[in-house]
């Protein structure tokens, strides 16, 4: 009951921060300089095209009139249209999703799979050269920005040695999933598993460093507690003390950062997808504060937002249900 | 092509294209397409070329109607086409029309091509002629299309007998035909009006090659069109594919990986890396784009003409073309073009001259001004480099001083459009793209009162603006013109700095010449 009390609670402060951020994104677009008339009309429209332009966009509206209309849109699933292609938002800025999810997935695995073997085995070889390098590792892996390594990979592993692609991702994981299920094709999961290496390295590397760190300095900490020592006075092997025992408890901080992180990565992959000219969320929102296209822009903050959110609030409750305690509090 | 990665790319992107999410959609509207890889065009080459060209951005949208950026029509014109178009010397050609007449000052009668059908299978019709004019030059039918202004002046189109069509203006318009050669692509009626307040994700037109799939935002793939009216005169490409990729450096390195064929805006810096790569080169042509700093004359010191002279000499646009944009530049000496109708071949660029410039500034009552220059950033071909550079050589006079204000270029064109001369800043950096190679395009929205970018006060040359805009003697139009021209290059209403170049980056594979209207069509690309 508590936890029911717990959940509901969570998800309440869910779809109030969401409305929140609905409605601080909304009143941006009258805060920020710059008319997305000016981008639709062609360069040398007069004046009363570019006031047709703007009537046609509903941009001569009082601002409470176009955020009830916004609201009311929202409501029913429908962002507006694009002002640059007149496509629907909400189709353009949801085609948009999955490549993101996809990357940021992905990025995770990589963090998770390479982080936390690479984390035990430093904080279990305290100051020997496993330690040193995976310390190094997470030193470069923080300071390196996420652009340049991108860049680099490109140049190295796609440019010079030719071993990946360097862009422009031909298929998504659903279509190439459909094309191995139905037609017994596997070249299409090859061929996205090709696309994804890189952007997932370049955006998983920063991910993966920190974890690591996290692992680490989690581990050191709960090998230095009374109850290692009373397990290992118990007989048990190392291994089942180390992985068993020390790591399950480190883990509780790790899944908490890896959550929160998983939906920054959905925000914050923009100049991964940059980079790799990636199909997602975050070129589609660079183009789109470019060109003062506002419905894509608010479409793409809002379910980025959103899904800050649900994240959050997933991790929240696996947190509470993990640990009572945090209802309690 | 022998390319893995592309390869498999292609054999993907119809199973993508159905499969992926709503806006990924397969095109029922196209019919026909060549599956054996056969050359349906007809042309004299192999005919079996598929290529892929990466540009800065992608198409906007599939409407030709509905957009008025470079990018899209790169995209929409492998699909539609315009009345007349123009060769890649920037001369007018029949495309749709086979001849057309000036009936009178403000009519002018199109004769259809016969033998044009759509992707659709239907012929071509004068009704949709004059339906496609009238969609893009009347805000009651269908949309408020962006490309208005490009058929400035048109009024009204009617379908007439035996193929013809009759374009009204609203007077007499001596520039009707020059725009048509650059705006007005011909849609089907019926199939458009069937969509008519839809979100359009399908093509049909009468060009060379017919969308097949079109996955919003990412890419564009084209077939060859088997019934198109012009199949002697198309190159060797079957398939082509548009991408977009804003980063320079993904355009580059995918194609230096031969990933895509073609690539737009190579940064001049890229050039080196492109001419290095065995089976690469580059392309460069002067584009239709100035290059220019603006100066309002209502406000001190733009409003003296020594002050305005003083700015063109003291800024060294040799110097900046030769060490920032690495040579792909033409300095100017007036608002319109060489090569455009109207130039005036007789002016020359202001020298660089800071001994003339300090004078100027002296005998302009104005010596002592501070002034900053507001440049937008990441838009022009180093802009925000060049705008640097110039308010340095300004600072660098010994009477007046210069500012550097970098600005989001959406929020400068918002303050610089809003018809308001009040509102714009007093000197800022901006381009200007004229793809009707006529000074019209250029001089009416930046010297003409009422127009959003007005912002130079001269009765003299606005009267002698509105005589050339009512001139029907092409000579004499011209000449008004070039008097025009002349006139401004002496009035310094802006620091004329360069012609800005297109730079792109091809595949050795491919025979393609660039144009100067940045227009690329699949069909002019043969095998090397």
């Amino acid at each position: 009951m508590a936890l029911g009390k717990f959940v509901l609670k969570r998800l309440l402060q869910g779809v109030f921060v969401v409305w929140s951020v609905i409605t601080l994104v909304f009143l941006l677009r009258f805060m920020t300089p710059g008319s997305a008339v000016a981008f639709v009309a062609p360069p040398g429209a007069d004046l009363e095209l570019r006031e047709a332009i703007a009537e046609d966009l509903g941009l001569n509206d009082p601002i409470h009139v176009q955020y009830v209309d916004y609201i009311a849109g929202l409501l029913q699933g429908d962002m507006g249209y694009s002002y640059v292609s007149g496509t629907e938002a909400s189709i353009r800025v949801f085609a948009r999703l999955p490549a993101t999810v996809e990357l940021a997935v992905a990025a995770t695995l990589v963090a998770v799979v390479i982080a936390i073997p690479l984390g035990v085995v430093s904080a279990t070889r305290r100051h020997q050269p496993a330690d040193y390098g995976a310390t190094f590792f997470s030193l470069i892996g923080i300071s390196t920005p996420n652009f340049w390594l991108g860049i680099m990979l490109i140049l190295v592993v796609a440019v010079q040695l030719k071993w990946l692609p360097t862009s422009s991702r031909p298929i998504g994981l659903g279509p190439a999933i459909e094309l191995l299920v139905f037609e017994a094709r596997p070249e299409g999961i090859r061929i996205w598993a090709r696309h994804m290496v890189l952007p997932a390295i370049t955006l998983g590397t920063y991910f993966t460093a920190l974890i690591t760190r996290l692992t680490r300095s989690g581990m050191v900490d709960e090998l230095g507690r009374d109850y290692v020592d009373a397990t290992r006075a118990k007989g048990l092997p190392e291994t089942l003390v180390r992985y068993k025992h020390v790591l399950r408890n480190t883990l509780i901080p790790i899944i908490t950062v890896l959550g929160l992180q998983l939906g920054t990565l959905i925000g914050g992959a923009v100049i991964t997808e940059a980079v790799f000219s990636w199909p997602g969320l975050g070129t589609l929102l660079i183009d789109a504060i470019r060109t003062r296209d506002w419905p894509i822009i608010q479409g793409s903050l809002i379910v980025i937002g959103i899904g800050f959110v649900l994240i959050n609030t997933v991790v929240d409750m696996l947190y509470a249900y993990v640990n009572p305690r945090v209802i309690a509090e | 092509m022998p390319r893995d990665t592309a390869i498999d790319r292609r054999g993907f992107l119809k199973f993508a294209g159905a499969s992926a999410a709503v806006a990924t959609t397969g095109l029922a509207g196209c019919v026909g397409g060549d599956d054996d890889g056969g050359d349906p065009l007809g042309g004299d080459g192999d005919g079996d070329l598929e290529i892929t060209v990466t540009q800065g951005t992608f198409a906007t949208t599939v409407d030709p109607q509905d957009h008025n950026d470079t990018p899209t029509y790169n995209v929409l014109d492998q699909a539609y086409e315009p009345l007349l178009y123009r060769d890649a010397e920037g001369e007018i050609v029949e495309y749709l029309a086979s001849d057309y007449e000036q009936v009178a000052d403000d009519q002018v009668r199109f004769q259809l091509r016969e033998g044009v059908s759509f992707h659709s299978g239907d012929d071509l019709t004068a009704e949709d002629v004059a339906y496609s004019i009238n969609r893009t030059v009347d805000d009651e039918v269908g949309i408020v299309s962006p490309q208005q202004d490009g058929l400035s002046g048109v009024e009204s189109a009617e379908a007439g007998e035996e193929g013809t069509v009759d374009v009204f203006a609203d007077g007499p318009s001596p520039a009707m035909l020059a725009n048509f050669a650059s705006f007005g692509r011909i849609v089907q009626q019926s199939w458009m009006e069937e969509r008519e307040g839809e979100t359009i994700r399908e093509a049909n037109g009468t060009g060379p090659y017919q969308l097949e799939e079109f996955e919003e935002d990412v890419r564009a793939t084209f077939t060859a069109f088997d019934d198109y009216w012009d199949a002697d005169n198309t190159g060797d490409v079957v398939e082509v594919t548009f991408e977009g990729a804003p980063e320079s450096s993904t355009r580059v390195n995918a194609l230096l990986a031969g990933e895509t064929d073609l690539i737009t805006d190579v940064p001049p810096s890229e050039t080196p890396r492109i001419e290095d790569e065995d089976g690469m080169y580059f392309e460069s042509i002067a584009s239709t784009r100035v290059i220019f700093l603006v100066m309002t004359n209502d406000r001190a010191p733009f409003d003296s003409q020594e002050f305005r002279q003083a700015m063109n000499y003291a800024v060294d646009v040799e110097g900046i073309i030769d060490e920032l944009l690495e040579g792909f530049g033409e300095p100017t000496s007036q608002p319109t073009l060489a090569g455009h109708f109207g130039h005036d071949p007789n002016v020359e660029a202001y020298p660089h001259d800071p001994e003339q410039a300090q004078q100027l500034i002296e005998q302009s009552g104005y010596a002592g001004e501070e002034i900053t220059l507001h440049t937008p950033t990441g838009r022009y071909l180093g802009d925000e480099e060049i705008g640097r550079a110039a308010a340095s050589q300004i600072d660098g006079l010994e009477n007046v001083s210069c500012d550097l204000e970098i600005r989001d270029f959406g929020d400068l064109v918002s303050e610089i459009l809003d018809g308001e001369m009040s509102t714009s800043p007093g000197f800022y950096l901006i381009g200007w793209g004229n793809p009707t190679f006529d000074a019209n395009y250029t001089l009416v929205p930046w010297f003409m009162p009422g127009q959003a970018s007005y912002h130079f006060q001269n009765d003299e040359v606005e009267g002698l603006i509105e005589q050339s805009e009512a001139e029907m003697d092409e000579d004499a139009r011209e000449g008004q013109l070039q008097e025009v021209n002349a006139l401004l290059n002496e009035l310094a209403p802006w620091v004329f700095l360069h012609n800005q170049y297109s730079i792109y980056g091809v595949n050795e594979s491919l025979d393609w010449t660039a144009r100067s209207d940045e227009d690329i069509l699949a069909k002019d690309i043969s095998s090397a």
